[in-house]
């Protein structure tokens, strides 16, 4: 055909494109369409950047990448392969961390647009920021499954991706998980933990043992529980000593660790009476003397991914994988560890037995290891036709990001068959940016509601500045003006803060921190709100909009009043939670499609569902859906 | 049980490779993927673009047909052409990149005009699973569209022209049953109880169970006993109207247990029935759409020619008139509720039962069918086309323990999703090119505003091929003839509309930005429509979900689409 590609577009958008310089953050199966689109669409000036090396489970959908890249640099090899297709387009690929601080605000203002194709809340929030900061336009996209949506954000003309509250955490409590579980994913969360007690890295918020201090001890039942666990001590003899140190002293023993988990610590548990007056108690096992009758699946199915095993079964495969991973780990010399992975079939081995174990032990139904796989690696599904329908619609926001022109750009969702309205796609306009936004707001600000007396200034920079707010390098100081500096992004600075309680600061209700991060060029103000006791025993809370935790407490308080009806505290707490919580995790719907087993959730063939959605806020951001999926265990 | 060796090997690296999707479609939707014989017609941008989103996920072959050479601009648009490959035939050096792309798909071209090829052996075709034509003319098109038609292959046509994706779908007839619809509401069977369930409720008793028992009874054994209670009270009839579901949700709170201290205690299981009493209560009844399907003379007609789907059909609709008492056999799952394990796997074996006791009754009914029409277990017959896809020929699959010619597992299947089965019938070209065709007057309704909706590039671009038809090359084609091209192509619009019978009125504005288009493909758009494209035969393949019947319409410029019966 005579008319050149070029032509369909105006001059100005053929200009625009001819001396663009874009980023791409991530080389993903967004990362690879969208290097290509950009390519073939005449984009001269590429930078694709990617911490990840390529795994077998990409290959469906990343079409870059061969069986023989595997393990290689995503960001290298893609823009190999799309130079071997296409030897004039200049690329230059980074096999780092954007989130490193090589990419300050000089690297991002090298570009006129930046594109994301990532898979996480923490990158997409340093982008976010940096964007920002450098006032970028930036076109956020996700997908899961068949679903998948773009975005474009631009400072002060739209929201940021951080204006609406993310859907929080699903994490659940210590002594659900270390006692009392009654689902199949706490006892996949448990057994995760165990794999990291014995093999990988020591973390005290992962014990796996029996939690005295589970509040429903308390009184007197508590007391009786305390008084046995010294008891425990003393005949375990194993409790002060790390869990890994005994395990290699028993040579990673599969019968020694199997009935101390399985049998020693049930009976432990069991030994806390008060938690088994209203639930069904736990029946430890024996390894030498296992249940034989206990049917797996009848269903002949020959994949053995998707066949139940049976407690024997487990068994032996829980023995097989820890040798298998005690040959690893000594591979590794002295102080080597392993680091859980869902790919790794020893590991996945391990996992999957050590919960079907458990959740025999406690009466809760058994999960294939297909399906334990999902849960325990938060698999998202994908495929290469979601992709590559949200890469063209990137680069179709893309090009109107170029002409400058924001009024028309459009937040995209896809569906997965055409709605009741016959449409597969909703564009929707952007919203303006939210004034209380703590992120992009002119002066933020954050309330985080805490008890002073029991946070730690490394649980403020840790758990609170970084985990939650997502900051990098946090400089921190009291607004008490004397400018006390509590946290100092240079090493060492202010490690003898670590340790001390906020109150030891005179940080009490009120008080305010000025938080700086140097690299996202970001400050913000934390205001202390102190709570002696927080909903659901929770250690913290961040709270954007002021006026939202006021709402909310004032609300607790009609609860409290409404006590002689019935409701407790905890509940009515409960309950102005849940509701709030409908708007955003309600639109989280599973499906259920097959049921094979007497699983209680979650099949192979579901995948996290917006609801029905023809408005922003509805279906606004499924990335965060699928990182919903992200942060059950992490 | 876990060593894996030999053949198995490969397997597993086929589970490892397609991990991310077997959690889809599951791996009978993998199995019928593995099966499938594509054939693509043009190794244009979109062409190769739909090729790539259904090689990787493991289609079992394709085949290009294309007769061209590689030009300069096809180097600049399609991935799968490269500058070096200039001049050489388009069809062999995109099979040869397409099939890098996965070393399970083998991949096949010839070198060869479609349009001559459907003159000298249109039979050619009709080996394919389904066939994805891009960028034919009109001529070209009827040839091709009415012989896979009367072979009953399916056709999916696509086009990506400047700003603008366009897809066609053409199948007789494709009949689903995991149509996986968007809302879906469990079937409880409130309304009308099984006596299995009516038995293990019975066999319950609140009012003398210890506070745990008391806690942990499951919702669904509680809101039986207080609608029997209710009907009780109320002439043997259920609540039927907000008011009272209301008051049977007060009787609900009313039976939640208190302390000493006469403080509600904390019964979850409770919560849980109020809040499901609503949608427990929706009667069981069979969909209309399911309905419509019993109605369907395909399924009131059968003959030795009958599909697996129709058999089943029929026999799900014998088992409605009869032993299902007016219901579809029951689905057998239960929601998640609060409950011990025990009683919950208890009633979840009561559910479970009885959609295996119904499932039988209707294999029973389809044995008889098939011996009816001379296809019963004892006949010498050709088997039929199974309606769900065998296991692969590596024996990956032993699923299905097939009893007759319509395995038990296909049965189960069937009457498990017996509410969402579902027929999709597209219109033929010949109906879609009948200028007395009431769809066209549809199109009025869609275009007779001030902002005509993306419907109108539907109007447009018929009026293209017809300029095509006339002058052999697209409006705007040669850049020095676009403003000339822009009357003969309104021109062309006019007729097309005369023809019709439509008075509508088309803004130049449109006509002109079609001009500029100059029959361009963009890469970006192919690559939508690229995605899109492989889904719907992906849903085709798999038999997963409903395709779109059967216009589809993209607007880049707006990132709008429509889809239109046509």
């Amino acid at each position: 055909m005579a008319a050149s590609i070029f032509g369909v577009f105006d001059e100005v958008t053929q200009n625009k494109i001819i001396s663009s310089k874009v980023l791409v953050v991530g080389a993903g199966g967004i990362g690879c369409e969208l290097l290509k689109n950009l390519v073939l669409s005449g984009f001269p000036d590429i930078e694709i950047i990617d911490l990840d090396t390529i795994d077998v489970s990409n290959l469906n959908r990343q079409f870059l990448f061969r069986k023989e890249h595997v393990g290689k640099s995503k960001a290298q090899v893609a823009k190999e392969s799309a130079l071997h297709f296409n030897p004039d387009a200049k690329i230059t690929a980074y096999h780092d961390s954007i989130m490193s601080s090589d990419y300050d605000l000089e690297f991002f203002k090298k570009f006129d647009l930046v594109m994301n194709a990532l898979d996480n809340r923490v990158a997409r929030n340093h982008v976010n920021r940096m964007c920002l900061a450098a006032d970028k336009p930036l076109i956020e996209s996700g997908t899961a499954g068949y679903l998948g949506q773009v975005s474009v954000i631009k400072k002060t003309v739209t929201e940021c991706y951080e204006c609406q509250p993310q859907a929080a955490q699903k994490t659940f409590p210590g002594c659900t998980i270390r006692n009392t579980p009654s689902e199949p994913i706490h006892c996949i969360v448990w057994a995760k933990h165990l794999f990291n007690q014995l093999f990988g890295e020591d973390d005290p918020d992962q014990d796996v043992s029996p939690d005295t201090a589970d509040p429903e001890l308390a009184g007197e039942a508590g007391k009786a529980a305390l008084e046995s666990e010294a008891k425990a001590d003393a005949a375990g003899g194993i409790k002060r000593k790390s869990t890994q140190a005994w395990a290699m002293e028993t040579g990673y023993n599969a019968e020694k660790l199997f009935n101390k988990f399985f049998r020693d610590d049930i009976k432990y548990l069991l030994s806390m009476e008060a938690l088994w007056k209203k639930r069904k108690p736990p029946v430890p096992l024996d390894w030498n003397n296992l249940p034989q009758d206990v049917p797996a699946t009848t269903h002949q199915v020959a994949i053995c991914d998707q066949r139940l095993w049976s407690v024997q079964e487990c068994a032996d495969v829980f023995a097989k994988s820890l040798s298998s991973l005690k040959e690893e780990l000594i591979k590794q010399g002295e102080g080597g560890m392993l680091v859980w992975d869902k790919d790794d079939d020893p590991a996945m081995d391990f996992v999957t037995s050590a919960a079907n174990i458990r959740a025999h032990i406690f009466g809760i139904p058994s999960k294939t290891r297909f399906d334990v796989k999902s849960m325990a690696g938060n698999i998202i599904p994908a495929i290469a036709t979601t992709n590559a329908i949200i890469a063209g619609l990137i680069v179709m926001e893309g090009l109107k990001v170029l002409r400058e022109e924001f009024d028309k750009c459009k937040a995209v969702f896809l569906n997965r068959q055409p709605n009741s309205r016959k449409k597969l796609l909703v564009p929707c306009q952007l919203e303006k940016p939210n004034p209380k936004c703590y992120v992009c707001a002119p002066k933020p600000e954050v309330t985080v509601i805490l008890n002073t007396h029991k946070i730690t200034v490394k649980v403020l920079e840790e758990k609170i500045i970084k985990g939650g707010l997502g900051m990098v390098a946090p400089d921190v100081e009291i607004d008490d003006g004397k400018g006390t500096i509590l946290i100092s992004s240079e090493e060492g600075e202010t490690e003898e803060n670590t340790e001390k309680f906020l109150e030891q600061f005179g940080i009490n209700n009120g008080v305010r921190l000025k938080c700086d991060d140097f690299l996202q060029n970001y400050n913000l103000t934390i205001i202390i709100y102190h709570r002696d006791k927080l909903e659901e025993d929770k250690e913290f809370q961040i709270i954007g909009d002021v006026s939202e935790i006021q709402a909310k407490y004032l609300e607790d308080k009609e609860n409290e009043d409404k006590q002689p009806n019935g409701l407790t505290e905890k509940q009515a707490t409960e309950a102005a939670t849940a509701v709030e919580d409908e708007d955003e995790v309600m639109l989280v719907e599973e499906e259920e499609i097959q049921q094979i087993t007497v699983s209680k959730k979650r099949k192979h063939d579901e995948e996290p569902e917006v609801v029905n959605g023809d408005t922003v806020k509805k279906q606004r951001l499924i990335s965060d859906v699928a990182e919903h999926y992200d942060d059950i265990i992490s | 049980m876990n060593t894996m060796e030999g053949k198995d090997k490969t397997n597993v690296d086929k589970n490892n490779k397609y991990d991310r999707q077997l959690r889809l479609w599951g791996d009978h939707g993998q199995a019928a993927l593995e099966t499938t014989r594509v054939c693509l017609i043009n190794a244009t941008a979109t062409g190769t673009e739909i090729m790539k989103n259904l090689i990787l996920p493991g289609i079992g072959s394709f085949t290009v047909v294309d007769g061209q050479k590689v030009l300069g601009e096809d180097a600049g648009n399609n991935f799968f052409l490269t500058k070096d490959s200039i001049g050489k035939s388009r069809a062999k050096v995109a099979t040869d990149l397409l099939a890098e792309l996965n070393e399970d798909v083998h991949g096949d071209f010839l070198e060869e005009d479609a349009e001559k090829l459907l003159d000298s052996n249109p039979d050619f075709f009709s080996q394919f699973s389904i066939v994805v034509a891009t960028n034919l003319c009109e001529r070209a098109l009827s040839k091709l569209s009415n012989h896979l038609w009367s072979k009953n292959v399916p056709l999916l046509v696509c086009r990506c022209y400047g700003f603008i994706g366009y897809m066609r779908l053409f199948i007789k007839e494709h009949t689903v049953f995991e149509s996986h619809p968007d809302n879906t509401h469990e079937d409880l069977r409130l309304d009308r109880p099984f006596p299995a369930l009516v038995q293990y409720c019975d066999s319950l008793h609140l009012e003398t169970m210890t506070s745990k028992d008391h806690s942990h009874t499951p919702w669904l054994v509680i809101l039986y006993k207080y609608l029997q209670e209710w009907k009780k009270q109320h002439n043997c009839k259920a609540p039927n109207d907000y008011k009272e579901r209301n008051k049977l949700k007060e009787m609900l709170k009313k039976g939640i247990h208190r302390n000493e201290e006469g403080v509600l205690e904390d019964e979850e299981n409770f919560e849980e029935a109020i809040r499901s009493t609503n949608m427990a209560l929706v009667p069981s009844k069979v969909p209309s759409e399911v309905e419509k399907i019993f109605n369907d003379p395909s399924c009131t007609n059968l003959h030795s020619e009958s599909s697996a789907f129709w058999i089943m059909a029929r026999a799900l609709k014998d088992f409605v008139d009869n032993e299902g008492e007016g219901a579809l056999p029951v689905r057998g799952t239960i929601p998640d509720m609060t409950a011990d394990s025990e009683r919950y796997i208890q009633l979840q074996q009561v559910y479970r039962k009885k959609a295996a006791e119904d499932a039988s009754k209707v294999s029973q009914r389809v044995q008889q069918l098939l011996h009816s029409i001379g296809k019963g277990a004892d006949d010498q017959v050709e088997p039929l086309r199974p309606f769900m896809p065998s296991p692969s020929s590596d024996g990956h699959t032993s699923l299905f323990s097939s009893v007759g010619l319509i395995s038990e597992h296909e049965i189960k299947t069937f009457c498990r999703n017996a509410a969402f089965v579902r027929v999709v019938r597209c219109r033929s070209l010949v109906e879609e090119y009948d200028n007395k065709s009431t769809k066209l007057q549809e199109l009025v309704l869609h275009l007779d505003d001030e902002e005509p909706d993306d419907a109108v590039f539907y109007v447009l671009l018929r009026a293209v091929d017809r300029f095509y038809e006339e002058y052999n090359a697209y409006p705007g084609w040669y850049n020095d003839q676009v403003e000339t091209d822009v009357s003969k192509l309104k021109a062309c619009l006019t007729k097309l509309l005369q023809d019709w019978g439509l008075s509508l009125n088309i803004k130049d504005d449109y006509i002109h930005e079609i001009c500029r288009f100059g029959a361009a493909e963009l890469h970006t758009v192919s690559a939508f429509i690229g995605g899109v494209a492989a889904q719907e035969v992906i849903k085709v393949i798999t038999r997963q979900f409903v395709p779109f019947n059967n216009t589809y319409i993209y607007n880049a410029m707006k990132q709008t689409s429509i889809t239109l019966e046509l």
